[in-house]
């Protein structure tokens, strides 16, 4: 790869710096172009000026004033679009009421942040840092579409191109959709149960209707009217029942999406699924519906030892084999779908799109639904998605097909400047103390409970399954900064209930409280190989 | 002839298509009309068809004939106290009245324990909303339709029901918020009352603004929309009789108190679960028209519990209460024919008497005794084969159909825990090779790099 007019830029690097802010004329030469619109061009050249592809194909003059940029033997693709990710925002810490981590630990020095409402905008509290911009980068991606994962309504995402400047320049859409998880709140804060969440978000609509009819009725008549309260959060979801803004229900397991699916019909909103794990269960159903999904592709992982392997039901199993097989499913049932990285830091994104393929999905249709699709789905598609003539040129090269395990992402232009790559965050696997499968004895007011659970952390965001004397299922609310918390739904001969963990770790062992509706246990554990 | 061969031969398809069974020569235990020994229940689609000795009921071609002789068929077993198959916690605990939560919206299909409940001829609960507040969210009827998606389990023309809470739990004696969450309320019975009085002041004032809204409306005025409150709409739909209250209750003063609240707010309690202490108040309860759901013999698990008598269930059911015995447990409900069979010696109940305590009478504490609860032609078809009379210990379910439909069965079971622990080894088995494979790969290139 060689590059000429090097001296040329730095010119007027050096002679203006408003001009060097201005996106140059670029020439991509010598690499197979996947328009994904179209054919992928062999030896094809993409032009790009002032932020804009100006034009694709075979034998193009390239301009006398371009940048060329060789992708000889190398593949050019429209940025990738991750549509579904926290990228910008701390990992969702439930919030702590004052008895901090394990053992009587203080609270943390910095609170975590307040839960986000419906009224939040993501496009303000975003943060963004150059290295978490440039690994984002160096995974293809161009474009996210970012929302906080903490609390119920988790406000309106943004969708936003990673370039360098500032966060201003980078906005695709501000207000691009209402997010909404179904994550309860601490014990005792109403709703602290999956059913009180379902209650609490139909309140929030029905709340959004009436606000919106006082409104209504109020401004055309106010003489001898009770004025009726002004409320950003009732505005925000107002928008939403008037179908402008759509919203995005974070809901992995079939139930939950049928869950979702109901608020979602009742109040007739337009709505995406994301998460969507077990979306191969429902592949038909959601093409006739019509219903955008966006799968994450975080796929459960098998706990590291066969003993542990053993232990858990079939269905866990089963799911976990089956889950990367749902973009496949989607695409044979003529579904409209995205691939995204979920929630947290997304390291995991490539080598899960790979995971996909592994599992019957084309590289066509990872690229396409990277791409394009994302792209339609939240109605950007004008701008981003694929390499026309007159869109953004958010444009990824690699040095082999870009879902190959072993390809690179050599360079990355977002706006039409090229941006600085970073390392790829390592996937799977990371070094946290945490990771692993713990066998733990809580000491019950009722005798010693065992409960064996396998931990994975990313971004101190703490997922992963529990199994034992008081069932199995998902963790949730997990989180690691030193202290780790997390639920789990213990049930047992009469009732299942919140047990929320607190502990700390020292090597291989844990020992911290567990707080649920009977009182507060110790608890002990220890990893397993 | 060959005209009636065809005949025959068709009606015997649509008897397969229109899923036609009949069960034939068992000792069916009818509940409404007695034992009939050497008996066919005949099923057609959802319902059953006839039900009566050998000789009276005539099997129709090509139906499925199961032959049950020296077997005994009882009505599927119902549970009015149940917390099986919900996912997340039972209970949201975060304020006094949280009517605005239904169970309904967080059912599962994948809890285990509602197919173990079918092995024990269960088919029918009350799936409710936990304890941990006076007043707390909506139950849901549901028959076990393993197998079925989670949207087929509620029974669609059941009446809607909530729980209701006084004692121990709703003033959370024996169990704390943690350190630094303010104690919630109420922390005495005193405020339990207050709490469910209160909640239906509120709503009686919520009705009213509604009323009020609804006339300016009709007099062509434009007012402002009241808000629609979840919780609200629960407590009015309450007081309107669309909801069934079922409450748990232990101690009789405390009964006293809900029964004398129901009187004075207007509201009807359908059936006080657990009621320990009913055996004292049994006549007041009877006179009520309440129904009492409670545990033939555990006691003494908390201070309120100390009371209890294993002649509560007899004694109630004498004194003209519709009794029932129930669960409250993934694990109880599997065998509650046992703890009515107590009833006969605890408080001399008769055979009939102590059999209706898990079938019909729990009907008609949820208000569907004209669906199910024995077996009489036009009900739902929801039985179960049993290899003995079900007051025996030695007894097991054979088979048991919900609607008709067979959801468990032991020799399919069987055949079943073969094929799900070889699908189980192969998974594991593929899932090793992968990796391993993938390790090997790994390693490939890294090798000739060398």
């Amino acid at each position: 790869m060689s590059r000429r007019s090097v001296c040329f830029v730095a010119l007027f690097l050096l002679a203006a710096p408003l001009w060097a802010e201005a996106p140059g004329v670029f020439a991509i030469t010598g690499g197979t172009v996947h328009p994904v619109s179209g054919a992928a061009i062999p030896n094809g050249v993409v032009i790009i000026r002032g932020g804009l592809i100006e034009s694709v194909g075979a034998n193009l003059a390239i301009p006398a004033d371009a940048t060329v940029i060789d992708a000889k033997g190398g593949h050019v693709y429209p940025g990738l679009i991750d549509a579904g990710t926290s990228f910008g925002f701390a990992s969702a810490a439930p919030r702590r009421r004052g008895f901090g981590g394990g053992g009587g630990a203080p609270a943390p020095a910095t609170p975590p942040p307040a839960e986000p409402t419906a009224a939040s905008l993501a496009v303000r509290e975003v943060k963004l840092s150059d290295d978490d911009l440039e690994a984002k980068r160096a995974t293809g991606v161009t474009t996210v579409l970012t929302a906080p994962s903490s609390g119920i309504f988790n406000g309106q995402s943004a969708i936003l191109n990673l370039g360098e400047g500032s966060t201003e320049s980078r906005v695709i859409r501000a207000a691009a959709t209402q997010q909404v998880s179904f994550n309860p709140r601490a014990a005792w804060t109403y709703p602290d149960s999956l059913m009180g969440v379902i209650s609490y978000i139909k309140q929030g609509f029905l709340d959004a209707q009436q606000n919106a009819a006082a409104l209504a009725i109020y401004n055309q008549n106010p003489a001898g009217n009770k004025r009726p309260d002004q409320s950003a959060s009732a505005d925000a979801l107002a928008a939403v029942v008037r179908r402008d803004v759509p919203v995005v229900f974070v809901a992995d397991s079939e139930l939950m999406m049928r869950r979702a699916m109901a608020i979602g019909n009742e109040f007739k909103l337009r709505y995406v699924l994301s998460g969507a794990r077990q979306a191969y269960r429902m592949a038909d159903e959601l093409k006739a519906s019509g219903i955008p999904v966006l799968v994450s592709v975080k796929w459960p992982v098998a706990p590291t030892s066969k003993e542990d392997r053993e232990e858990q039901p079939l269905r866990v199993i089963r799911d976990r084999q089956l889950a990367p097989t749902s973009p496949a499913a989607l695409v044979k049932s003529g579904a409209t779908f995205a691939l995204v990285s979920g929630a947290g830091k997304s390291g995991d994104f490539l080598p899960g799109i790979r995971k996909a393929i592994e599992n019957g999905l084309s590289a066509d249709d990872a690229l396409r639904a990277t791409t394009l699709s994302p792209a339609r789905i939240f109605g950007v598609d004008r701008q981003l998605g694929s390499l026309e003539k007159g869109k953004i040129a958010n444009i990824v090269i690699s040095d082999k097909p870009i879902f190959e395990e072993k390809a690179k992402v050599t360079h990355v232009l977002i706006d039409g400047r090229e941006t600085k790559l970073g390392t790829p965050p390592s996937g799977a696997g990371g070094a946290s103390p945490l990771d692993g499968t713990w066998r733990m004895t809580v000491k019950s007011s009722t005798g010693d409970v065992s409960i064996t659970a396998t931990l994975h952390v990313e971004d101190s965001r703490v997922t992963g399954t529990y199994s034992g004397d008081r069932g199995s299922g998902d963790i949730r609310n997990g989180s690691f900064d030193g202290t780790v918390e997390f639920t789990i739904a213990a049930k047992s001969e009469t009732e299942s209930n919140d047990w929320v963990f607190h502990g700390t770790v020292s090597g291989t062992g844990m020992t911290g409280t567990v707080s649920t509706t009977l009182g507060t246990f110790q608890f002990s554990g220890s990893k397993g190989q | 002839m060959k005209k009636i061969a065809i005949l025959i031969a068709f009606t015997a398809a649509a008897a397969r298509a229109e899923n036609v069974i009949a069960i034939h020569d068992a000792t069916i235990l009818t509940i409404t009309h007695g034992k009939i020994e050497h008996g066919t229940v005949l099923i057609r689609g959802s319902k059953i068809a006839a039900v009566g000795p050998n000789a009276s009921v005539a099997i129709p071609a090509g139906a499925q004939v199961i032959e049950a002789t020296g077997k005994f068929v009882l009505p599927g077993i119902i549970d009015t106290h149940s917390h099986t198959a919900v996912d997340g916690s039972v209970n949201e605990i975060s304020l006094p009245n949280t009517g605005m939560v239904r169970i309904r919206d967080v059912l599962t299909n994948e809890d285990i324990s509602a197919y173990r409940q079918l092995a024990g001829g269960t088919t029918t609960a009350l799936v409710l909303h936990g304890s941990a507040n006076p007043i707390g969210g909506q139950s849901q009827i549901v028959k076990w339709k393993w197998g079925h998606p989670v949207s087929e389990w509620p029974v669609a023309d059941a009446p809607r029901t909530i729980k209701f809470a006084l004692g121990e739990n709703p003033k959370s004696s024996n169990f704390r918020p943690p350190p630094g969450t303010p104690l919630q309320y109420p922390q005495t019975r005193m405020g339990v009352e207050e709490v469910i009085r209160k909640s239906f002041t509120d709503a009686r004032d919520y009705m009213a603004q509604w009323d009020e809204y609804d006339a300016a409306k009709k007099k062509g005025q434009n007012p402002i929309p009241p808000r629609r409150d979840l919780l609200m709409e629960t407590m009015a739909d309450i007081l309107r009789g669309n909801i069934d209250v079922h409450s748990h209750c232990y101690r009789s003063d405390e009964i006293m108190m809900l029964l004398n609240i129901s009187d004075e707010m207007g509201f009807k309690i359908r059936e006080l679960q657990h009621v320990l202490e009913g055996y004292k108040v049994a006549k007041e309860i009877a006179a009520h028209g309440v129904g009492g759901g409670t545990f033939i013999d555990w006691w003494g698990y908390k201070m309120e519990a100390y009371d209890a008598i294993p002649y509560n269930v007899a004694l109630m059911e004498n004194a003209g209460v519709v009794t029932s015995v129930n669960s409250d447990s993934d694990e109880l409900a599997r065998r509650l024919n046992l703890d009515a069979a107590k009833a006969m010696k605890y408080g001399g109940l008769s055979e009939d008497e102590a059999l209706k305590l898990c079938t019909m009478n729990p009907a008609k504490q949820l208000r569907l005794d004209h669906r199910i609860g024995s077996i009489d032609a036009g009900k739902d078809a929801d039985l179960a084969i049993w290899t003995g009379h079900p007051f025996s210990t030695y007894s097991r379910v054979d088979s048991t159909f919900v609607e008709g439909e067979m959801v468990f069965d032991r020799q399919r079971d069987l055949q079943l825990r073969k094929d799900l622990a070889k699908e189980k080894a192969d998974r594991l088995k593929k899932e090793a090779d992968d990796e391993a494979k993938k390790k090997k790969d790994a390693k490939k290139p890294e090798d000739k790099n060398e």
